[in-house]
């Protein structure tokens, strides 16, 4: 059951009525059976696995808690950590790994004893993997106390509205959430309808329509030319983020309908002036996650070597962040160009802060604006990895675009019509809330009438230009 | 070491690593508050602040720290 089915807008108003007329005490269990029927909804199986990360997490959490010897506290973390990331190291790379040993060994005339493999990956295992190590961590770490009722546990790692793509929530704002007895917050269920209808918005109207074109690009780089390519690679980082933005916006919209706030996952991006501003404004929570539990502690015992270990940090935690994304070489070299972006970035900060309060450049709208041109760029670049499967294709891709020119490809002229008016709205609003948050108000208008204008034509778009029979969300592949 | 000692010193080290000259140290303050405050530079002023007061810090101290206070706080109690 995915947040654009048909299923789920049955099964949402259902859950939504029932949870808000279960008894306040019991609440919590009305989520938690919606969350794993939720789950068993995709794929029965799987949830032996959520179940077993959940056992293991509560377990372990409550063993560091129990006992007051530091040494033993750090033992049962890593085994829980270990115990946890063991699925999805199976799941997500054995096969990888192994169908890469056969045809190496294969290109040199060696057997190897396992035949073939190509595993399901359970959906979510990637994010609801990364929220119980992170609670296993802030355990650890002192920062929240272990949860002594198991259900409560459970309900945080399959938590329906994030289960299958984040955002990746921590323990010390969700477990509070659920065990608090809330009464029914008027605001935030209206705020939440908001997300919905603005999260559908970019996922049908701008992430689904741009599929249609990049799809038709990147699925036959060969009889392509540059011109064409490069409109797909420019193309490309709208889709992932009216993709996993609008998957976002709906997943925090359904939470907060049933009175739970869960953190900002975008943050406008396209306006960041510089690459580390880009990484603080796109995928929030995964990013933040990394620099909790990976980045800091690795740039912590770096330290001494001052800028070569932050930079040394930063490499590796960009490089886990393209294989969490996928096992492949692509993701890799996604990560290492991030990491690179980001130390150019680290090593020149002073420098560049400095030129930039000598001359105020930082208020020069036209200085500004070539920030975020050349951060686009950078990231349009970098995610022509992200897309393609091998690395040739990706370095094909790019020398398409510097030597092979010629007409662009239109296809049904339909699709780039749509896809240019959906972008403009999009980034219009983008464009007003981040430049001028109290102004050009649409959804928020005082006037009724403005609000109730604004909603209908949003879902007159939706319904006109949707596209309907798209595909999955690009992250639950991850 | 006095308080305003340790801020005194503090605030010359984050105001060569965060290259702000003007900055005024508070207890309340946090790296939302300061521009180029980020994951970068606070290990650098970490870093900064170990070789300063000759002190080592845990990575379970760096949690900790929410504001300028806390890290005082923490600084106090390792001298």
């Amino acid at each position: 059951m995915i947040f654009t089915s048909f299923n789920f807008l049955i099964f949402f108003p259902i859950l939504a009525i029932s949870y808000w007329a279960t008894p306040i005490k019991y609440r919590w269990v009305t989520l938690l059976v919606a969350s794993y029927f939720f789950y068993i909804n995709i794929n029965p199986v799987f949830v032996l696995l959520l179940a077993g990360v959940t056992l293991s997490t509560f377990i372990f959490t409550r063993l560091i808690d129990s006992t007051k010897i530091e040494l033993k506290k750090k033992k049962y973390m890593i085994i829980n950590i270990i115990m946890i990331l063991l699925p999805l190291f199976f799941f997500k790379y054995f096969s990888s790994f192994n169908n890469g040993i056969i045809s190496f060994l294969e290109t040199n005339n060696l057997r190897w004893p396992l035949p073939e493999i190509h595993l399901l990956l359970p959906v979510g295992i990637s994010f609801y993997t990364f929220m119980a190590i992170g609670y296993t961590i802030d355990v650890y770490n002192e920062e929240i106390e272990s949860e002594k009722n198991i259900g409560i546990v459970a309900l945080f790692i399959s938590f329906f509205p994030l289960i299958l793509s984040g955002p990746i929530e921590r323990a010390n704002n969700m477990l509070p959430q659920f065990k608090t007895h809330k009464t029914f917050n008027y605001q935030l269920f209206i705020q939440g309808f908001k997300f919905i209808l603005w999260g559908y918005f970019m996922k049908l109207v701008v992430a689904d329509r741009i599929a249609i074109y990049v799809d038709a690009i990147f699925g036959n780089v060969s009889k392509h030319n540059g011109t064409s390519l490069l409109m797909a690679s420019v193309l490309y980082p709208f889709q992932v983020y009216a993709d996993l933005g609008g998957y976002s916006l709906i997943a925090i919209g359904v939470a907060n309908i049933i009175g739970i706030k869960v953190m900002q996952n975008f943050k406008r991006p396209f306006f960041a002036t510089s690459i580390s501003e880009f990484w603080r404004r796109w995928h929030i929570s995964l990013i933040s996650w990394l620099t909790d539990y990976v980045y800091t502690p690795l740039s912590f015992a770096f330290r001494k070597y001052r800028i070569s270990g932050i930079v040394l940090a930063l490499m590796i935690t960009f490089i886990i962040s393209g294989i969490w994304h996928g096992a492949a070489l692509t993701f890799v070299a996604w990560g290492i160009m991030q990491g690179i972006f980001l130390s150019i970035d680290a090593l020149t900060n002073k420098k560049r802060i400095a030129f930039e309060t000598k001359f105020q450049l930082n208020k020069k709208i036209w200085y500004r604006f070539i920030g975020m041109c050349i951060t686009f760029s950078l990231f349009a670049v970098s995610q022509v990895f992200g897309k393609v499967t091998f690395i040739n294709d990706a370095l094909n891709v790019y020398l398409k675009i510097l030597t092979d020119s010629g007409p662009l490809f239109i296809g049904t002229p339909s699709t780039l019509i749509f896809i240019i008016a959906g972008l403009i709205l999009l980034l219009l609003k983008d464009f007003t809330d981040e430049f001028f948050p109290s102004k050009f108000l649409l959804f928020e208008n005082n006037f009724k009438l403005i609000r109730v204008l604004a909603y209908s034509s949003i879902i007159i778009i939706i319904l006109l230009i949707g596209v309907f029979d798209g595909g999955q969300f690009i992250y639950f592949q991850f | 070491m006095e308080r305003t000692e340790i801020t005194n010193v503090l605030t010359a080290i984050f105001r060569k690593i965060l290259a702000k000259d003007t900055l005024i140290l508070s207890d309340n303050l946090t790296a939302n508050d300061v521009e180029n405050w980020d994951s970068l530079t606070h290990m650098l002023l970490i870093s900064e602040i170990e070789t300063e007061f000759s002190i080592k810090f845990k990575l379970k101290d760096l949690n900790k720290m929410r504001n300028v206070g806390d890290m005082i706080e923490t600084i106090i109690s390792k001298l």
